[in-house]
């Protein structure tokens, strides 16, 4: 599985930092770092739902508030699902 | 004409106690590729000295570079420099380096501490000849410039750093030759050399200097060109064109923003990595990388970082040891932009980023366009030519 966060400038002021550094620990936490790949990639040009967010090409909006959820319905719920 | 260039910078101390320096440094530019630097130092210290010593390097530096001989502006001085009533004398020593067109430099001095010369990294004793006009006695010198010739003028202030306190007899001329000689071959700019010469007098006074203290440092060096590329064109059609007239450009290419860089990759035919490997005491977002590319990273926050630095350099320098070894996105293009760079060309982008004009976030359209401004205001302070043009 594939996530990709944008960290161009409008979603680095949204918090993108916080989410990847989030996602990282979560990852790490859940020992899922052989099946999922991290990145990050520049403006995906919906700037206004920001912090933009992948899944394997699948367009979620993520905020560092809500990025656990995120990862729990999104990445987990559907690896071990 | 030749492709040399001089990067020149200069850090005083004031001695302690005294607002204003006795020392003062003038450099001026006169026809493309020739310049005057002047270091004087007034007699004394505070403002007596100040005046004393402005007037000297402002005398002899408008002079030169109205081509006068060194006659006419030692004779002009001693018939106007104000007499000091205390000592009845009017007195400023200085040092002249004049430049002609970057293949020639003239140096000339009245009793301050000889010029310093690297060549190829070592110290190397330029020949001399003394003149006397009216009296006083000049020592003149005239050296073919070669890449990697570094002059380093300083007052009195420097050789007598440390006097009694650290050194008997102060920091040695010989030994301020082997600090400099030690730090040439590193590559820092001539503001950097001078700023470290004199902090470290500063340390062998004990924070308490005896005596005003400059060095002005002037590196000859080969003009090396970069050009930096930052946001789309306001017009989409434009792409192309301002593509290929950034990458048609001699020197290191710089990508700044999101969008800009995604335009460039495909126009390039690469992909666009982006990494998320943030910087651990860095709040600028990480860079990316595009084969054939020398640097990629997002816009308006790392731009605004290396303009704080900018000003910084132009002014105190005190976040040097930030930028110089930083690994985010703003240190990267600030040591490319000022250590590196000679000629700088900006490809601006006038798109309006739609993301950008939401009141709650803290930038618009009209503070990028800012942006430039203010960076190439501070980079043509620290010596840079600069291009902008618009799309």
């Amino acid at each position: 599985m594939k996530i990709t966060v944008c960290i161009g400038s409008s979603c680095h002021i949204k918090g993108s930092r916080q989410v990847v550094e989030q996602l990282q620990y979560l990852v790490r936490e859940n020992d899922l770092g052989s099946r999922i790949e991290l990145g990050g990639t520049f403006c995906m040009g919906k700037c206004q739902q920001g912090v933009c967010v992948t899944v394997d090409g699948e367009f979620f909006s993520v905020s560092p508030e809500t990025v656990n959820d995120f990862f729990e319905t999104n990445v987990k719920a559907k690896l071990l699902g | 004409m030749n492709d040399l260039c001089a990067d020149i910078g200069y850090k005083s101390i004031n001695h302690f106690g005294e607002q204003l320096c006795g020392d003062h440094v003038e450099v001026s530019e006169f026809d493309e590729d020739s310049t005057v630097a002047v270091l004087a130092d007034g007699l004394g210290s505070g403002v007596k000295a100040s005046i004393l010593s402005t007037l000297t390097s402002k005398i002899i530096s408008t002079m030169m570079a109205n081509g006068l001989s060194i006659e006419e502006c030692v004779s002009t001085i001693a018939q106007t420099l104000p007499v000091c009533s205390v000592r009845g004398v009017a007195y400023s020593t200085f040092t002249i380096i004049r430049l002609l067109h970057n293949s020639v430099a003239e140096i000339i001095e009245y009793d301050n501490p000889s010029v310093i010369m690297l060549r190829e990294g070592k110290v190397y004793d330029y020949p001399r000849s003394e003149l006397s006009i009216g009296g006083k006695t000049i020592v003149k010198s005239v050296i073919r410039l070669r890449d990697g010739d570094i002059f380093t003028a300083m007052s009195d202030g420097c050789p007598h750093a440390g006097i009694g306190e650290a050194y008997n007899f102060g920091w040695k001329r010989e030994d301020i030759a082997k600090f400099v000689e030690m730090l040439a071959p590193i590559g820092y700019s001539a503001k950097t050399l001078a700023a470290m010469l004199v902090d470290e007098c500063y340390k062998l006074y004990g924070g308490l200097p005896g005596d005003d203290a400059t060095a002005c440092v002037i590196r000859i060096r080969k003009r090396a060109p970069m050009n930096l590329l930052f946001g789309p064109p306001s017009n989409r059609d434009d792409c192309d064109r301002m593509m290929s007239l950034f990458f048609s450009k001699q020197g290191k290419h710089i990508i700044c923003g999101g969008t800009t860089s995604t335009i460039a990759a495909g126009w390039l035919g690469k992909p666009l990595d982006v990494s998320i490997g943030y910087d651990k005491d860095s709040d600028v977002p990480p860079t990316a990388h595009i084969e054939g590319v020398d640097l990629v990273t997002e816009g308006v926050v790392t731009m605004s970082k290396v303009i704080s630095y900018a000003e910084d350099c132009v002014g105190e320098n005190r976040l040097y040891e930030k930028w110089s070894i930083g690994k985010d996105g703003a240190c990267q293009i600030c040591r490319l932009l000022f250590e590196e760079a000679t000629d700088i060309n900006f490809y601006v982008g006038r798109a309006m980023n739609p993301a950008h004009q939401n009141p709650d976030l803290p930038i618009n359209f009209n503070i990028k366009m800012n942006l430039v401004q203010e960076l190439s205001e501070a980079l043509k302070r620290m010596g840079k030519r600069i291009k902008v043009s618009y799309f």
